[in-house]
């Protein structure tokens, strides 16, 4: 952290150095140089402040467009999708009122799918901080392999997804696989076994493949904010004899409140919405399976062609992650200290 | 600059108890095995040839370098253009994402814009929309834009599914640039255009190399919209060409894994060169 404020300290001593006085404006129109004192009047701060205030709604401009073009229209556009009776996408429809609704809270395969998606959320979240938290703790403790792990620790992350699939499925595949010939040898597994093939097994198969694409995401965020505990409390700890468990939950974990918050909102949120991993390896099944609600919803509105009952599957999703944001925010917010 | 932000909680002159150390090599072989692991297998069956690759007892060395199955990977499909959609929908991606994000940032967190609170909390609250679920109407969105199977409509989609993310990433650098340092500027007459050219974007360098990267690699993985938004063949990415492959000769392993390999190789390269920016960024950023 000091490193990067370094820089920023030398510049505002450039600033308000007295002999200089001078920012790179100066330099250039010297003309223009004013006394520190009289320089901030109130015309002049309130002529600032109007051309500031002109200037970020100019770059908040080309944000908030691609938002709404991508985003807001679109979600907008769903609300009206699932008021109606679209079958095939872009096909003329016409107003139905709550009928989608009914008919999808009325369909088992979308509860189903949404307990799943649960069961894949709880089964992501423990995977990943497990793999996450055991590796930033490692990085943490510095060392010659730890500064070079940053870099390989990484790999799974920046490969794309189809490549993980593509990866995990020869590893895991029955006949040829490397795993299967593995546990067979050891003596674990007696017959070959399908992950991604048999319903027992594949949806826990794609929570391991999908924990080993995105854990390093989590792994360096958690590293960044080890980092900045600082040493001291460490040290006062150990001299307390404290064990490196209760180091761990009394001082590690507490003290991580605020980045655990975060990544927990975000990564469940992100983690929810994931249909590549599932879809490219399983397309949801076998037998529904792995069918988790975003497949349920792809699969409604390019397979089946239910555009509008996808449309009202979505909004349901939407409220249902909503309230999760608004209780988890509620109930996690860690307490400022 | 890798070396820079080196661990404080390192001890590297004081003997760590044995079992202690033990562990951690253990743990590192364990992470090792599981992260390498799985990539060193797929390299070493991608140069197998189509008997050893299907063996009863795998080979953990090939026996022998076979590079049928990359030429077949030329002969037989069009990677070098998927290749080629990748990168300028990549560096395209990467590039919009720092010009946006950069500026709604700092528009947001530096300038405290009117309204500034209402906008940033209704970007964030896009990560609650299930941008997957939004594939039906987007689809639509595009095809009135007349934008369906262009690169420009993957690249536009990929920065708005990108930026709010970083927008969040700048916030921690932004904030950690005093503002004394913004007051200082003005009462030395630069306006604000010059205050965030001249004095606040130089600093947030780390921050930016941390957003571009992050931009790409998303482009490079991202397979939903990029399989909907795009029909013809000459406009497909890696990942959707690599996905037909994976249908079409659902038993060439051989040629599957040449596939992998050559996906794989160039964003694994470009890490290992612009990573150590990329890690450094969010250690130090993110945490805000």
């Amino acid at each position: 952290m000091s490193q990067r404020r370094r820089p920023a300290v030398a510049a505002s001593r450039a600033v308000l150095s007295p002999e200089g006085g001078g920012t790179v404006a100066d330099l250039e129109r010297p003309d223009r140089r004013r006394p520190l004192d009289g320089g901030a009047a109130p015309p002049a701060r309130r002529r600032w402040l109007k051309r500031e205030h002109a200037l970020a709604y100019l770059l908040l401009a080309p944000l908030v467009l691609i938002m709404l073009l991508v985003i807001g229209y679109p979600v907008v556009n769903t609300l009206w999708l699932s008021l109606t009776n679209m079958a095939i996408i872009g096909s003329p429809s016409s107003f139905v009122g709550l009928d989608n609704y009914l008919t999808v809270l009325q369909d088992e395969r979308f509860w189903a799918s949404l307990g799943r998606s649960v069961v894949w959320l709880i089964g992501n979240t423990i995977a990943v901080t497990v793999l996450a938290f055991g590796a930033a703790l490692l990085l943490n403790r510095g060392g010659w392999i730890a500064r070079r792990a940053r870099i390989w620790l990484m790999f799974p992350w920046v490969i794309p997804t189809v490549a993980v699939a593509i990866i995990w499925q020869w590893l895991l595949n029955s006949n040829y696989g490397v795993v299967n010939y593995l546990l067979q040898t050891v003596g674990v597994l007696t017959a070959p076994l399908n992950v991604f093939g048999a319903p027992a097994a594949a949806l826990a198969g794609l929570i391991l493949v999908n924990a080993w694409h995105w854990f390093p995401l989590s792994a360096v965020i958690l590293f960044g904010a080890l980092q900045t505990i600082p040493e001291e409390v460490y040290e006062a700890a150990k001299v307390d004899g404290a064990n490196p468990w209760q180091t761990f939950w009394r001082i590690t974990f507490p003290l991580l409140g605020k980045v655990l918050f975060a990544l927990g909102l975000v990564g469940t949120l992100w983690t929810f919405n994931i249909v590549d991993t599932i879809y490219l390896i399983t397309k949801g099944g076998p037998a529904d399976a792995s069918m988790t609600a975003p497949i349920y919803i792809y699969d409604q509105a390019f397979k089946a062609f239910h555009a509008s009952q996808a449309a009202a599957a979505s909004v349901l999703s939407i409220v249902a992650l909503a309230l999760f944001a608004a209780l988890y925010i509620r109930f996690a917010r860690p307490k400022e200290a | 600059m890798a070396a820079e932000i080196t661990s404080t909680h390192a001890h590297p002159g004081r003997p760590s108890r044995l079992p202690g150390r033990l562990g951690r090599i253990l743990a590192w072989i364990a992470f090792g095995l599981l992260v390498v692991g799985p990539l060193y297998w797929v390299v070493a069956s991608s140069i197998k040839g189509p008997e050893e690759i299907i063996r009863r007892v795998p080979t953990l060395i090939p026996s022998s370098l076979h590079l049928a199955n990359f030429t077949d990977l030329f002969a037989s499909t069009d990677y070098p253009v998927y290749l080629r959609n990748s990168l300028v929908v990549g560096l395209a991606t990467a590039l919009v994402t720092l010009i946006v994000s950069t500026a709604g940032a700092y528009g947001l967190y530096r300038l405290n814009v009117p309204g500034g609170k209402l906008i940033g909390g209704a970007i964030l609250l896009s990560y609650m929309i299930p941008g997957t679920l939004l594939l039906v109407p987007l689809y639509q969105t595009m095809a009135s834009l007349r934008m369906i199977n262009t690169l420009t409509a993957l690249v536009i989609v990929n920065v708005a599914f990108t930026a709010p993310f970083c927008v969040w990433l700048l916030h921690g650098f932004l904030d950690a640039i005093p503002r004394e340092l913004d007051q200082a500027a003005a009462v030395d007459g630069a306006g604000p255009v010059r205050t965030m050219i001249k004095i606040v974007l130089p600093l947030l360098a780390p921050g930016l190399a941390t957003v571009a990267v992050y931009a790409f690699v998303y482009s490079w993985t991202e397979f939903v919209f990029a399989s909907q938004l795009v029909v013809s063949d000459e406009r497909k990415t890696l990942p959707i060409g690599l996905s037909a492959i994976m249908g079409q000769y659902n038993i060439n392993w051989g040629l599957l894994m040449a596939g992998a390999v050559l996906t794989i190789l160039p964003a694994v390269i470009l890490f290992a060169m612009v990573g150590r920016w990329f890690i450094k960024g969010l250690v130090t950023g993110a945490v805000k």
